[in-house]
């Protein structure tokens, strides 16, 4: 059986009357890529902070590596690797020297140091840029860096909060696998992203927070199958008339069908052939129709349909 | 790990632009700036030949006369008498060979041809002479022996100037000035105080929170953080000090080597003052940064770096508070040093900012120590 690497229990963080985390509890077990996934001021950053213990929470318990997290868990601490939202490098430090602060401040053998340094640089491919300051890194290299900082010791749990903010498509690429290929090394990963197919490629097992409360759980397919949607068809076609449509939306497992004078959009759930049982309803019709599109739910159906289908900003609401 | 820590804080903090701009070029730019303000006024006053003047004796004065005596006839002394006749004087005067001309009899008079420094200590002399020479008249009828000190008593009180030179320091109010901006740049430390608190507090800085997350136990961290600040702001106080004496050749006096020490104890209290300071509140970096300058600049104002006799005015509406207050300690630290011969008030105010530094470092560390936070 797996060993659970992060146990979080009833946990609630309050500020003044906004609950941020309501009664949450997460069991991260060893080895995974655990997404927590939840629209801005969903409470992903809070979770994050209060299980490094930098933030006090009115009720609940942490656990990591079986033991309870507090401020001064040294031990623990030692194997946990950081790497936040904000970038959190010094400005007057060259990347090497940043690698190696940051190194330091968990290994004390300098030679053990230099090692862990080395890979990190390599890791991250940074070895071209070890005499930057991180002013004249760009975007991506300043996150890599951000990120080096982070592993260089070589941690055993990696908690990783957006780290591919405001990331061109390339360096969002490497930076994902690198964190599959520390995941593959051995490491405990936790993720948080809003950037949907970042989750979906990357993470085994997915939480989905919002309002500060776990709404589901599970792998992608488990949390595809808690949808309703489970297929959506859309069919280039010209002339549909309103009867035909009352025809399709007939039919077995359809439960959703839109036209808007050029492409139909059908949406399914559950049941085989319903591609099949459409495109015989136009044939018996004689209706033309030009390219079909079939396509399964994504993660972001998934996301979009449990937390409600409203692109939601905290900040902005209040 | 504490020295590891200790090396990239002074690393960075060498390499910090802003931080070198104030602790170091800002110091030296308003030195520079000094200088070229109070140059003339200081050489003036710095000048220690005597001043001349023409002496025109109309009528025996043997009071004057044994004045005149104690404050001329020496290098180092007041006055350079010229005994001359009314015309040869005035021509002299004309000239500019001579300050002033003054006239004995039974009254004691000045002529002078323009404004100036000298000018003025002339005046002084004679004013004073003629609010003396009564009690110096029947101190001679009572008992001639006792005019000699009399007349030793006035010419100790002519000129602070001359006197501070016998001690061989220097103590005009130019120099004060100096000693503020001494003051100043040790207070500048302030800046490295926050400098420990926004990279060592979760909710300041990101750099803050990732520290926060490693491992390493955090009065250890802020030791190594305050120990670098120290090491960061002595080497700015040496360099403050070695421009103003060597490169400025302002006169601190001859016990350099404390002045050097109680600019030093003060940029450590500057430190500790400013990491005491940023560690209250939760408020951004910014805004922490406003209030710690500004609380040193109302400091150094109020101990007279913008206005000279500041410092005095204090002295006299709140005495307290000049005790309190680190720039007027320091400034005092160095001031003590140059114009009281003897060590007693240097060292109560090098222990004042003793107890100032452990004081603001202690609530430092209590206040920065905290081990969650409400919000980030």
């Amino acid at each position: 059986m797996e060993n659970t690497i992060v146990k979080i229990s009833n946990l609630v963080k309050r500020y003044g009357d906004l609950i941020a985390l309501d009664h949450l509890d997460l069991d991260i077990k060893e080895g995974e890529i655990f997404g927590l996934l939840g629209p801005n001021g969903s409470g992903k950053t809070t979770t994050i902070n209060c299980l490094l213990s930098l933030l006090s929470f009115d009720k609940g318990s942490i656990e990591i590596f079986g033991k309870e997290m507090t401020p001064v868990s040294y031990d623990i601490k030692k194997q946990i690797g950081v790497i936040m939202q904000n970038v959190a490098v010094f400005d007057q430090l060259t990347v090497y020297e940043n690698i190696d602060y940051f190194c330091g401040l968990y290994v004390s053998d300098k030679q053990k140091r230099k090692a862990l340094v080395d890979e990190a640089v390599e890791f991250a491919k940074l070895g071209d840029f070890l005499k930057f300051y991180p002013k004249k890194l760009s975007g991506g290299l300043l996150r890599r860096l951000n990120i080096a900082c982070g592993i260089a010791h070589k941690p055993k749990l990696i908690i990783l909060d957006e780290p591919t903010v405001a990331v061109d498509p390339q360096s969002r690429n490497k930076i994902l696998e690198g964190i599959k290929q520390l995941n593959s090394s051995g490491a405990t990963v936790i993720y948080t992203s809003h950037y949907m197919e970042e989750v979906e490629q990357l993470c085994t097992r997915i939480a989905i927070l919002d309002n500060g409360k776990k709404i589901a759980e599970g792998t992608k397919d488990e949390l595809k199958r808690m949808i309703k949607n489970t297929e959506t068809i859309r069919i280039e076609i010209l002339g549909l008339e309103e009867t035909h449509l009352k025809e399709i939306l007939a039919l077995p497992h359809v439960y959703n069908c839109n036209y808007d004078g050029s492409v139909l959009t059908v949406s399914c759930s559950g049941g085989k052939h319903n591609l099949i049982r459409i495109l015989g309803v136009l044939q018996e019709h004689d209706i033309a129709f030009g390219r079909v599109y079939s396509e399964l739910p994504t993660l972001n159906d998934v996301f979009l349909e449990i937390t409600g289908k409203v692109l939601r900003d905290k900040g902005n609401e209040e | 790990m504490f020295f590891h820590d200790l090396k990239y804080f002074i690393k960075c903090g060498l390499r910090s632009q802003d931080l070198m701009f104030w602790l170091i070029l800002f110091p030296i730019a308003l030195g520079g700036f000094f200088k070229v303000a109070f140059g003339d006024l200081y050489s003036q006053i710095t000048d220690t030949s005597p001043i001349p003047v023409a002496v025109v004796s109309e009528k025996e004065n043997q009071i004057f006369s044994s004045a005149l005596e104690s404050v001329s006839g020496s290098d180092d002394s007041f006055l350079d008498v010229t005994f001359t006749d009314r015309d040869t004087a005035a021509g002299l005067l004309k000239d500019g060979k001579v300050t002033g001309v003054i006239s004995s009899g039974d009254k004691v008079s000045l002529t002078v041809a323009e404004n100036g420094l000298e000018q003025t200590m002339l005046k002084e002399f004679v004013e004073r002479f003629r609010l003396n020479e009564k009690v110096i008249s029947d101190a001679a009828s009572s008992d001639p022996t006792k005019i000699q000190q009399a007349v030793s008593a006035l010419s100790s009180e002519i000129s602070p100037v001359k006197n501070v030179k016998a001690i061989n320091g220097n103590s005009d109010v130019f120099v004060q000035y100096f000693y503020n901006l001494i003051a100043m740049t040790a207070l500048y430390g302030t800046m490295l105080g926050l400098k420990i608190c926004v990279e060592n507090q979760a909710d300041l800085s990101p750099l803050g929170a990732r520290k926060c997350c490693s491992p390493v136990p955090k009065i250890k961290g802020l030791s190594a953080a305050l120990c670098g600040c120290f090491i960061l702001q002595t080497l700015c106080m040496v360099i403050c000090v070695t421009y103003l004496v060597f490169i400025l050749k302002i006169d601190l006096g001859n016990r350099l080597a404390l002045v050097y020490l109680a600019s030093i104890a003060g940029g450590i209290t500057g430190v500790a003052m400013g990491f005491f300071v940023s560690s209250i509140g939760s408020i951004s970096e910014r805004m922490k940064s406003g209030i710690t300058l500004g609380v040193v600049m109302f400091l150094c104002f109020l101990s007279g770096l913008m206005v000279g006799n500041m410092k005095g005015v204090i002295a006299e509406k709140a005495p307290w508070f000049n005790k309190i207050n680190p720039a007027a300690v320091i400034s005092d630290c160095i001031y003590c040093l140059n114009f009281y011969s003897d060590y007693r008030r240097f060292i109560t105010k090098m222990l004042t900012l003793a107890a100032m530094t452990l004081i603001f470092s202690a609530l430092g560390i209590f206040m920065t120590r905290r081990k969650k936070y409400a919000s980030l």
